[in-house]
């Protein structure tokens, strides 16, 4: 690590960090009223459109924190991959991957 | 670990493909990242296979119950809306990915001679993938999607002869019923990935027997273009962006999930603002603007001979282009452009 981060890593750790955020705004207005959130989402007219989306302010919340973990993984994934293209294109240009070929000495 | 690998090289004969993938090399050049495309659809194919096994399991396909299961699965089932809009958007990406992939072949002329094979699989897998949004979109059976399936199972009697028996076939009757909903799921389920399987596992065959195309104005410029080793340079880089689009689609799945219509009526009218899904829409934005006669003939009847025809061009493309591969190709690569703008245009004129 040289300790300059890249902008990449830094828009992933604000996109969490903004996810957790935004998922705690959810979970403390349903515990504000929590009887009054699960009914306006459960409860539907007959005939009218089911929308999708999390249900209740634990799925709500439970679902924003893992879309948050699953940025962060995928940014520290990308990081640990990017080491291992260096060192691999690296090995390439240096021709450490190639076989030598055999020749008549050998046995 | 080596007592392993060794037992599995023995007995499944795996040496022969892991040498051939330790030796295989990647052109290097600006175009390298059309190489990607083909990965991707890959992987956007095997997601909605795995949450589409998952769907399986909880979806009816009957008239009673098709709608009312759907429901089931967004209300009830534990994060079942996610996986139906992972399902919903995954084909989106698919189907993007698979007009990038081929609209890169027409451009860089990868279709011509060897590869007129590849090209044909290609674009049979293309249509396949339109079956399986065409086939897939009727399954939650509400207003919108019967009303959609309903003009576009209608789209084929205007042609003569045949039109009428392949709408039969299409609506299992003469209207779209429970019939039309169970054969579609056959389709969607077992007809269509069987399909999907062959015409890969050909495609896939021919494009290792050929080797990756190098764009024309990378071979006419005469030098040793440089390459990359498949294993471990090109695998790893094509994990990272596998990654990022993984983290897309389901950021996307959980922003945009799709929702449920009201149950489709078979007596109702047509709700307004029927459209299809996004791919389809140049297609109903040209039967929209075609007049009802057209010097005579049935204005659908002209449309559908017209869009028939650009289909044709381009399954037969490496037949019409048949020039050798370092002629350059500017009058096709004119019309791809041309059709790449129609098609966008018409979409969006779709939409507004």
């Amino acid at each position: 690590m040289n300790g300059r981060r890249s902008p990449v890593s830094s828009a992933v750790l604000v996109v969490a960090f903004v996810s957790i955020l935004a998922s705690g705004v959810g979970e403390a207005r349903s515990q504000d009223a929590p009887q009054a959130a699960v009914k306006a989402t459960v409860e539907k007219a007959p005939g009218q459109a089911i929308l999708a989306a999390p249900r209740t302010a634990r799925e709500r919340t439970s679902i924003y924190v893992l879309l948050a973990w699953l940025w962060l993984s995928i940014a520290v994934l990308l990081w640990l991959l990017r080491l291992r293209v260096r060192e691999a294109d690296r090995v390439f240009h240096m021709g450490l991957d190639r076989v030598p070929e055999k020749t008549a000495q050998d046995p | 670990m080596n007592a392993i690998r060794a037992w599995m090289k023995e007995r499944l004969g795996i040496g022969a493909v892991t040498g051939f993938l330790a030796k295989k090399e990647i052109p290097r050049h600006k175009h390298t990242f059309l190489y990607y495309t083909g990965s991707l659809i890959l992987l956007f194919l095997v997601i909605q296979i795995v949450t589409g096994v998952l769907l399986a399991v909880y979806y009816r396909p009957t008239l009673a119950e098709a709608n009312a299961s759907i429901a089931r699965i967004m209300t009830e089932i534990p994060l079942g809306w996610f996986v139906r809009s992972v399902h919903s958007w995954s084909s989106t990406f698919m189907i993007a990915f698979v007009l990038v992939h081929l609209l890169g072949i027409a451009f860089t002329k990868a279709y011509r001679k060897p590869r007129e094979a590849s090209w044909l699989t290609g674009v049979l897998l293309l249509g396949v993938s339109l079956a399986f949004g065409f086939t897939g979109y009727l399954l939650p059976w509400d207003e919108l999607s019967l009303s959609a399936t309903k003009v576009g199972t209608n789209l084929p009697k205007a042609i003569p002869i045949v039109g009428p028996w392949l709408s039969h076939l299409l609506r299992a009757g003469e209207d779209v019923t429970g019939d039309t909903l169970s054969r579609f799921f056959v389709f969607h389920v077992t007809v269509l990935p069987l399909a999907i399987l062959a015409f890969l596992c050909v495609h896939l065959f021919l494009v290792q027997r050929h080797g990756m195309s190098i764009p024309l104005k990378e071979e006419r410029k005469q030098r040793k273009i440089p390459s990359l080793p498949f294993w471990p340079n090109f695998v790893f880089r094509e994990a990272g962006i596998w990654l990022v689009l993984v983290g897309l689609l389901l950021t996307v799945a959980v922003i945009f999930a799709p929702g449920l219509g009201p149950q489709a009526d078979l007596m109702a009218p047509a709700p307004e603002g029927v459209q299809p899904e996004w791919y389809f829409l140049f297609m109903f934005q040209t039967l929209k603007l075609f007049p009802a006669r057209i010097l005579g003939l049935n204005g659908e009847l002209v449309a559908v001979l017209f869009m028939a025809a650009g289909l044709i061009m381009v399954f037969l493309l490496p037949f019409i282009d048949n020039r050798p591969f370092l002629k350059k190709g500017k009058v096709i690569t004119a019309l791809a452009w041309a059709a790449f703008a129609y098609t966008v245009v018409m979409s969006i004129w779709s939409l507004l």
